[in-house]
């Protein structure tokens, strides 16, 4: 009998469309403050792991690109979250850009790293393309946004 | 810091440093873009958090980190995340407080 592994369902639901923050600190708890109440247990949990993760290495992978992610206690469900900013974050990136999109990825801490990886390598691949990114740069408001990530991310 | 609060950093340190020590797991992030750095900030951050802790909960969390791979686990729906057992409800933490042991297999709940 074959077992058939299906892909982790991730909630998709929150798009940021204007990040307020300009540093890497801030943007993370403005993350967390956005989904605080929802699909999160402990925010402040959740803050302290994201920048562990920071501090440990970068989560910024250059183009203006940044994906904290973390797998963590205070995750009840699966989560990516978008958020843009047009002004840029600074977030110590190796091409020392700013980052204009950055995609959170939250896993429950049940999750193998493997199941984690996948829902990261998700996100990482639908922002590969030049054009896709610039889209979603220029999507207007949050819902246009919201529809093209989900787009992009089928 | 509260106790509770120590052991659940300690466990997501270890989570982060598991997902760390895996070489598959490192080389899908060098895969992906991310760069990957030293954990012995982050082993010695553990180090202090875990010795900071009670004797008992130190004994607890170990023995069931050896034996499953975590110590501490969720409880979703008053189901533990870790045997999935539904658990009855006196097993619900006291007020004020957020941890309490699965009778089943042994290991933290997480109530938060």
């Amino acid at each position: 009998m074959s077992i058939l592994l299906l892909p982790p369902l991730l909630d998709t639901s929150l798009c940021i469309s204007d990040l307020k923050s300009r540093t890497r600190e801030a943007a993370l708890a403005e993350l967390v403050h956005a989904l605080n109440g929802g699909a999160v247990r402990d925010g402040g949990l959740l803050r302290e792991s994201l920048a562990r993760r920071e501090r440990l290495a970068t989560t910024a992978i250059g183009k203006g690109l940044a994906f904290p992610n973390v797998r963590s206690l205070s995750v009840g469900e699966s989560r990516l979250v978008l958020a843009r900013s047009s002004r840029g974050v600074a977030w110590d990136a190796g091409d020392r850009q700013p980052v204009h999109l950055l995609c959170a990825v939250l896993s429950p801490a049940e999750w193998t790293e493997e199941m984690h990886h996948e829902s990261l390598t998700r996100a990482v691949n639908a922002l590969k393309l030049q054009r896709s990114r610039q889209r979603l740069l220029d999507a207007e408001g949050e819902r246009a946004l919201r529809d093209l990530w989900r787009e992009l991310l089928a | 810091m509260t106790e509770a609060h120590a052991l659940l950093q300690v466990q997501e340190i270890d989570l982060l440093l598991q997902e760390w020590s895996l070489p598959v797991s490192r080389v899908r992030l060098v895969r992906m873009g991310f760069p990957t750095g030293d954990d012995r900030s982050l082993q010695r951050a553990r180090q202090k958090l875990f010795t900071g802790l009670e004797r008992r909960w130190q004994r607890l969390y170990e023995r069931a980190l050896l034996r499953y791979g975590r110590g501490v686990v969720g409880v979703r729906e008053r189901v533990c995340q870790g045997c999935r057992i539904t658990l009855p409800t006196s097993a619900a933490p006291g007020p004020g407080e957020s941890l309490t042991l699965c009778e089943s297999c042994g290991r933290i709940l997480y109530w938060g």
